[in-house]
């Protein structure tokens, strides 16, 4: 095989950073031959990206080199054939798009090689086939949903016939089924014998690839197969990553998948192997009862309507005769795909959107009343966007956090920021003076969740927490929630990570394409594999495991829906079956 | 419509494709056309010139298939200052005639001044007009290859074209991502306390709410700008002085006629 990009020494100081700062990138050597399909993991802040746009010279090294296809990157007269050979797609999808409309878009890379207009016109064709967006051809892209404006993206690197494809941790704020699609395209063009590199940090995505890189602060810790990786447990703890629930549940329990040996982070041969129970049949426990069913309602929301741009040819419809109820003291869930309306309907919740047709009633705040004190109602429900760190508008984190206690003329406003800090665990004194933009995306998360606490809300919504998230910042923030939870601050909680919602709430209501199709108890919920796959979800692997061991005889309740709960189930089975 | 919604008042720099025979005509045609006509308009003195302009961009919109009303809303920014320069038109008009209505010192009502006025107000409603009318039917990438196009011959003086055409698609490209900006940002405040979509404001907490909006409007747009640039860069942009394009312009008897349509109502615009 013949190599694609060489990577020699490669050590990488951003500009203008302190000298005695410790260097993005140290010593990195690797090479990448024609046709292979590799994964880059590492952290949030451990290098990947400032590494990906070395190998398409967007970044040139301080010192070493990077050759791609044995051109030199720290030559710019090589610039252009060097990302003619390797394409980018990055993770913000409305970042890269330059045109108005999505083919232009798409033609914009073949523009700037100076193709001929029949060729282009050619390229572009095949390009969007390929994607799928052929019907969407004329439309204009920030009218796309997240996944859609993705395919373009992508659309708009195989345009320029690139030998390579780096995909910059392009599934991270997709749904499920666009992060299906996005992984399957690229399992696709690696089977034409297109060179993919792939930035991830969701290790159930890494299996897909058959060689992994692994960043750990600047350094390359790890080059090898995903199994050899799966296998290091330390390594991969130490780097702040998840292993793939397969990995974990193969590790926990080796006697319930005999003939297995090594891990992967496919859960199917391994929910294949489990065995018949052999174990006294058992009472299943019990499932916990949610309280007396005769909880207030907390939040009611009947036959809510929305539509974007009303009166304009650019109207919307988001939300059609929504209705919900939310019980006092219960975390609830939202759940969708991208599009489904699920950030407009959290922004009626606090008052952003009051409701054009139908009613909300939040807590003792109701929208549909002229007199209705908006102000005090977004005091009441506090809201943490999606991809808070776009909505930062101040440039320091204490200022930040200060404004919702300041615009509330709040008598002790240090106080409040500090109390606040402490919640979400930043340090006052060390935060406080921080520059947002310079903080890493967990860091980022917990300003903003520090952001909307500091108002003292009774309510919390927050839409797509964890999105984005490395496994361990992740894992932070659902304990801070947790926490928060066990102190009184009820949780609304949108996300398409449906590993969160088993972790965190108790009732969902599940939206598709801007309608409510059901609320329900979670476990229920995930129990109906057709309705979540309808609504462009899937189900957790806990969930899928519980069911394959009910399957084989196995007694594990339904409300089992997280891996710990299954395990705690699996081990009193296995008791019962060594007790016989 | 909500408070929040920035994207609908800016009906500049909004391509809607419609299909209809004015986003078929060829681009340069459109600049050539369009260009003659706003420069009319900015240089005619006459009355029933500005008429003239202002019926032909109404038509113009209404061939363009665009919705009139939503071409209208474009106005209702501006609003404010056209009342504001037509009333100091009405009293501070240098040349007031014989017809004057009052006088109270330095502040004189005339006929001629009030007239005035609303030629400057109209004058501008038709330039706005014409300018969104153009980008409803213009892409951006159709204006900037029929820009590219027309200053193709200045390359020949050693003039880089391509950068000055490339800065004004990438300031129309960001237009809808301003709008985008200040959604979010007066969201975050609002849902922080700010009195954004709050019924009862006082014009003073209005224009307050507006002042710590601009500050992170700026960060956001150079940060935007600075990840833009780097997905430009890593699509090639930049290397060849000559980009091709993707479409073909034919300039067709029809491009001919249209030229020569807003030609002859440029000049009726200046010389009724």
């Amino acid at each position: 095989m013949k190599t694609l990009i060489q990577v020699d020494h490669l050590t990488y100081q951003h500009p203008g950073a302190a000298e005695k700062q410790a260097p993005a990138l140290k010593d990195i050597s690797f090479t990448i031959e024609e046709g292979e399909f590799v994964a880059l993991v590492g952290a949030n802040g451990s290098g990947k990206t400032t590494l990906a746009r070395h190998l398409n010279a967007l970044f040139t090294p301080t010192s070493g080199n990077v050759l791609v296809d044995g051109n030199n990157t720290r030559e710019p007269r090589l610039h252009q054939q060097i990302r003619a050979n390797v394409g980018m797609v990055f993770q913000h999808p409305e970042d890269q798009i330059v045109a108005t409309i999505v083919e232009e878009d798409v033609a914009f890379g073949p523009e700037n090689l100076c193709h001929l207009p029949a060729v282009i016109r050619s390229e572009v064709d095949q390009a969007l086939k390929i994607v799928n967006m052929g019907e969407n051809r004329r439309r204009q892209p920030h009218l796309l949903s997240a996944g859609q404006m993705q395919r373009v993206a992508l659309a708009g690197v195989l345009a320029m016939q690139p030998r390579c494809i780096i995909f910059d941790e392009t599934t991270a704020m997709l749904d499920p089924a666009g992060r299906r699609d996005v992984l399957n395209r690229m399992a696709d063009l690696n089977r034409m014998g297109m060179t993919i590199l792939f930035i991830t940090h969701f290790m159930e995505e890494v299996s897909l690839a058959r060689r992994v890189l692994l960043l750990n602060q600047g350094s390359l810790a790890f080059d090898g197969t995903p199994q050899e990786l799966f296998a290091n447990v330390a390594l991969i703890n130490d780097s702040g990553l998840d292993r793939p629930a397969a990995a974990r549940l193969l590790e926990a329990f080796p006697s319930l998948f005999p003939g297995i040996k090594t891990a992967s982070a496919d859960l199917n041969p391994l929910l294949e192997a489990i065995p018949v129970y052999t174990g006294i049949a058992q009472p299943l426990p019990i499932l916990a009862v949610q309280g007396p069913g005769n909880l207030p309602n907390e939040i009611e929301i009947r036959d809510l309507s929305h539509i974007y741009m009303a009166g304009t040819p650019l109207a919307q419809q988001s939300l059609i005769s929504v209705s919900m109820e939310v019980k006092k003291g219960i975390p609830h869930g939202l759940v969708g795909a991208t599009g489904s309306g699920k950030s407009t309907l959290l922004q009626h919740l606090n008052g952003l959107y009051l409701p054009q047709h139908g009613s909300i009633k939040v807590g003792p705040y109701d929208l549909n009343s002229p007199e209705v004190n908006v102000k005090g109602l977004r005091q009441y429900a506090g809201l943490v966007f999606q991809n808070p760190e776009l909505y930062f508008f101040e440039q320091y984190v204490g200022d930040e956090i200060a404004f919702g206690p300041r615009a509330h003329k709040e008598s002790d406003i240090r106080e409040s920021v500090k109390w606040a800090m402490n919640l979400v665990g930043l340090d006052f004194d060390a935060f406080k003076d921080r520059i947002t933009s310079t903080l890493s995306g967990g860091e980022q998360r917990k300003v903003a969740l520090a952001a909307a606490l500091a108002s003292h809300p009774t309510l919390l919504i927050l839409d797509e927490p964890t999105a984005g998230l490395d496994p361990r910042s992740r894992r932070n923030l659902l304990s801070n929630l947790k926490q928060l939870e066990g102190e009184g601050t009820q949780a609304i909680f949108s996300s398409h990570n449906m590993d969160d919602i088993a972790e965190m709430v108790q009732n969902i209501t599940i939206l598709s394409k801007g309608s409510s199709l059901v609320s329900l108890p979670v476990y229920e919920a995930f129990t109906d594999r057709e309705m979540l796959l309808g609504a462009g979800l899937e189900q957790p692997s806990a969930v899928r495991f519980a069911q394959a061991l009910r399957y084989r005889g196995w007694p594990i309740s339904r409300s089992a829906v997280t891996l710990k709960a299954v395990a705690d189930e699996i081990r009193r089975a296995m008791d019962g079956a060594t007790h016989e | 419509m909500s408070e929040f919604e920035f994207l609908p008042s800016a009906t500049i720099g909004q391509y809607i494709p419609t299909g209809s025979i004015l986003h078929r005509i060829d681009p340069r045609a459109k600049l050539v056309g369009f260009g003659l006509l706003m420069l009319a308009i900015t240089f005619s003195t006459s009355k029933i010139g500005i008429g003239v302009g202002l019926a032909a961009v109404i038509l113009g919109v209404i061939l363009s298939r665009v919705p009139l009303k939503y071409a209208l809303k474009g106005l209702i920014p501006p609003l404010p200052f056209m009342i504001f320069i037509a009333i100091l038109q009405f009293f501070f008009y240098p040349n007031p005639g014989t017809s004057i209505l009052f006088i109270l010192g330095p502040v004189v009502l005339s006929t001629a001044g009030i007239l005035s006025g609303i030629l400057i107000v109209l004058r501008f409603f038709t330039l706005i007009l014409a300018i969104s009318l153009m980008s409803f039917v213009t892409s951006t990438s159709e204006l900037i290859q029929g820009l590219q196009k027309l200053l193709a011959p200045l390359n020949r003086l050693g003039i880089q074209t391509m950068d000055f055409v490339m800065v004004i698609q990438v300031t129309l490209k960001f237009i809808p991502f301003l709008a985008q900006s200040a959604e979010r940002i007066a969201k975050a405040q609002a849902s922080r306390g700010a009195e954004w979509g709050v019924k009862t404001r006082s014009l003073m907490t209005r224009v307050r709410q507006i002042i710590p909006l601009i500050i992170p409007l700026f960060t956001t747009s150079l940060r935007r700008a600075e990840t833009m640039a780097l997905a430009m860069d890593a699509r090639a942009y930049g290397f060849k002085t000559n980009r091709t394009s993707m479409f073909e312009y034919k300039f067709s008897w029809r491009d001919g006629l249209f030229v020569l349509v807003l030609s002859a109502t440029a000049a009726a615009i200046l010389f009724i």
